[in-house]
């Protein structure tokens, strides 16, 4: 078994002790650090969605795996820095939104989208329309992800997304929505580009709209030539 | 046979007139009345208001003093942030045992001593005076999960279970002991079923929720029946995975919310427990029109059996149609337990 397998297997069993002294000796033994990724990070990340749907996996697994890919990936960042081949999968601003202090939910979106590759700028809980407004625009966000566990604070969502129409945003960034009284048809009401009923299925979603952006360029291009 | 003989007798497996209907309110009674959220949470005489306002308007058979998660928490001293029109929360990131050293030095607060407990014991006390003639009336604690979660955080406990178990285990025996003396306190002022609300619960695996959390619940639940009430378990979530703990743990109603189907509970429960649920409060109950709840809740009594209580899986939600919430009642009213029939639309 390569020290990546290792590394992929100790993330996946929330051991972030080991994760950190595979990471170091994997980098001894000269793997890039932008190799890490998709040899082992992304993919033990998406084994803990799989296990997490298949029920195999609960909160606790999931959160000590979280930590495991971080305990990896705080070493890897500061090696990262520069380096114009390795590239985040997106940047996503994520929080829950005004009013809203139940944030377990979207830490763990937060994390396995971390986990996926994504770069995570984490607002924290109960996010208004101004702070998020500002953290788009400052981080270049491509995605806006905003969960609510209340219907009373699920209906600010709308606000949300009429703060991003109103600074002139929302075409830079697709909004995903989510939280326990959250359904696909308030999404779609309140203009939102999509709905994710879990973390797996939130991973899955942003990948969706990376996949069709990709296609979009390439018929773009296409359409020049 | 009035609200509070039918749900007893429900629940000691006697013959009674109808099903009875249980739905959970909180803003929903609030709104019914007029009030801001915040003084239903903390005005005893307002969340009674509001309580006998749906009891008698929609028929509803219980009343009830459930509101937040944070009385116990804010007479520990946990910082609370209260909202004019929705529910108080628990501010996690400052939890009350952040450190976790500051358990040793915690004291169980005294239920009679002036604080938001206090509140609730009152709120129980007035509406067993003005309705327990006819409701049952019911009282609320919070569960060994979900309190320790409130006062650690609930993104700590969930790693304490690997990190820390001892802690874990020190810290719900420290809730079981106060939330019993709250759980005394209410129902020496009229309670006849005492809710447990344990949301918590259903995001740990079955080896933690076996380890940590079944011995602790039935140890409230045990608690609670020696002291002479009944009790409600409402854990919010998919609770599939723990369905077979939760037949054992001795609750007299098992609440399944709309994530745990009511025909998965009654195989992995047996025929004791009485289910109550689990119409989805957003996707059906608010969202639906009263003939597809109608259908809905069938579907619910078919795969529940006789041994039913009509309801919401969880809090029936603010803007609800009051026409959607008598339909709810409406379906109790019109079928006794043994009526089950096969629904056509779900």
């Amino acid at each position: 078994m390569s020290t990546l397998d290792e590394l992929k297997e100790v993330i996946i069993n929330g051991n972030a002790p080991a994760a950190k002294r595979l990471t170091e000796a994997a980098l001894n033994q000269g793997t890039r650090p932008g190799d890490f990724f998709a040899g082992a990070i992304i993919p033990a990340m998406d084994e803990v969605g799989r296990r997490m749907r298949e029920c195999e996996f609960f909160i606790p697994e999931v959160l000590i795996a979280a930590r495991a890919a971080r305990a990896s990936t705080e070493i890897l960042k500061p090696l990262l820095a520069g380096d114009s081949s390795v590239r985040p999968a997106g940047t996503v601003v994520c929080g829950t939104i005004k009013g809203d202090l139940h944030d377990i939910g979207k830490n763990i979106v937060a994390m396995m989208l971390e986990g996926a590759g994504f770069r995570i700028v984490d607002l924290g809980v109960d996010v208004g329309p101004e702070k998020l407004v500002d953290a788009v625009r400052r981080e270049g966000a491509d995605f806006v992800a905003l969960s609510a566990l209340l219907t009373t604070t699920m209906v600010n969502m709308k606000g949300a997304i009429e703060a991003l129409i109103a600074a002139g945003l929302r075409q830079q960034v697709k909004v995903m929505v989510g939280g326990a009284p959250v359904t696909e048809s308030w999404a779609q009401s309140i203009g939102a580009d999509g709905y994710g009923k879990d973390a797996p299925a939130a991973v899955e979603l942003a990948r969706r709209f990376i996949a069709e952006a990709a296609r979009g360029m390439s018929a773009a291009r296409r359409g020049a030539a | 046979m009035n609200s509070r003989e039918r749900v007893l007798a429900m629940l000691d497996a006697r013959a009674i007139d109808c099903l009875p209907a249980m739905p959970i309110t909180m803003m929903f009674a609030a709104d019914q009345i007029g009030a801001r959220y915040y003084d239903y949470a903390t005005n005893c005489r307002v969340q009674a208001e509001g309580q006998l306002r749906v009891a008698e308007k929609f028929g509803v058979d219980h009343v009830s003093v459930i509101s937040d998660p944070g009385c116990e928490a804010a007479d520990l001293g946990a910082v609370i942030k209260f909202f004019p029109d929705q529910p108080p929360a628990i501010d996690e990131e400052n939890a009350l045992l952040k450190d976790k050293t500051l358990l040793a030095r915690l004291k169980p607060p005294d239920p009679l001593g002036g604080g938001r407990m206090t509140n609730r014991v009152q709120a129980v006390r007035m509406l067993r005076e003005r309705a327990s003639k006819d409701k049952l009336v019911e009282g609320w604690i919070e569960g060994p999960c979900g309190e320790s979660a409130d006062l650690r955080g609930i993104n700590r406990l969930m790693l304490d279970f690997y990190d820390d178990p001892e802690f874990v285990r020190e810290l719900m025996d420290f809730v079981v002991q106060m939330e019993l003396c709250f759980a005394q306190a209410q129902i020496e002022a009229g309670v006849d079923i005492m809710g447990i609300g344990d949301p918590a619960s259903s995001l740990v695996s079955p080896r933690f929720y076996n380890e940590f959390v079944f011995a602790n619940q039935k140890k409230m639940i045990d608690g609670i029946h020696a002291l002479g009430a009944r009790v409600r378990l409402h854990i919010c979530g998919d609770t599939r995975h723990i369905a077979e703990g939760l037949g054992r743990v001795g609750a007299d109603i098992v609440d399944q919310d709309a994530l745990a189907p009511l025909d998965h509970a009654r195989r992995k429960m047996g025929l004791q427990p009485v289910l109550l649920g689990n119409i989805d409060p957003v996707r059906v109950l608010r969202e639906g029109t009263p003939e597809t709840i109608t259908t809905a809740i069938a579907e619910c009594h078919r795969q529940a059996g006789p041994r039913y209580i009509v309801g919401a899986g969880c809090e029936v939600v603010r803007d609800t149609p009051e026409a959607n919430m008598h339909a709810l009642v409406r379906y109790a009213r019109e079928h006794k337990p043994s009526e089950t029939r096969v629904a056509s639309g779900r």
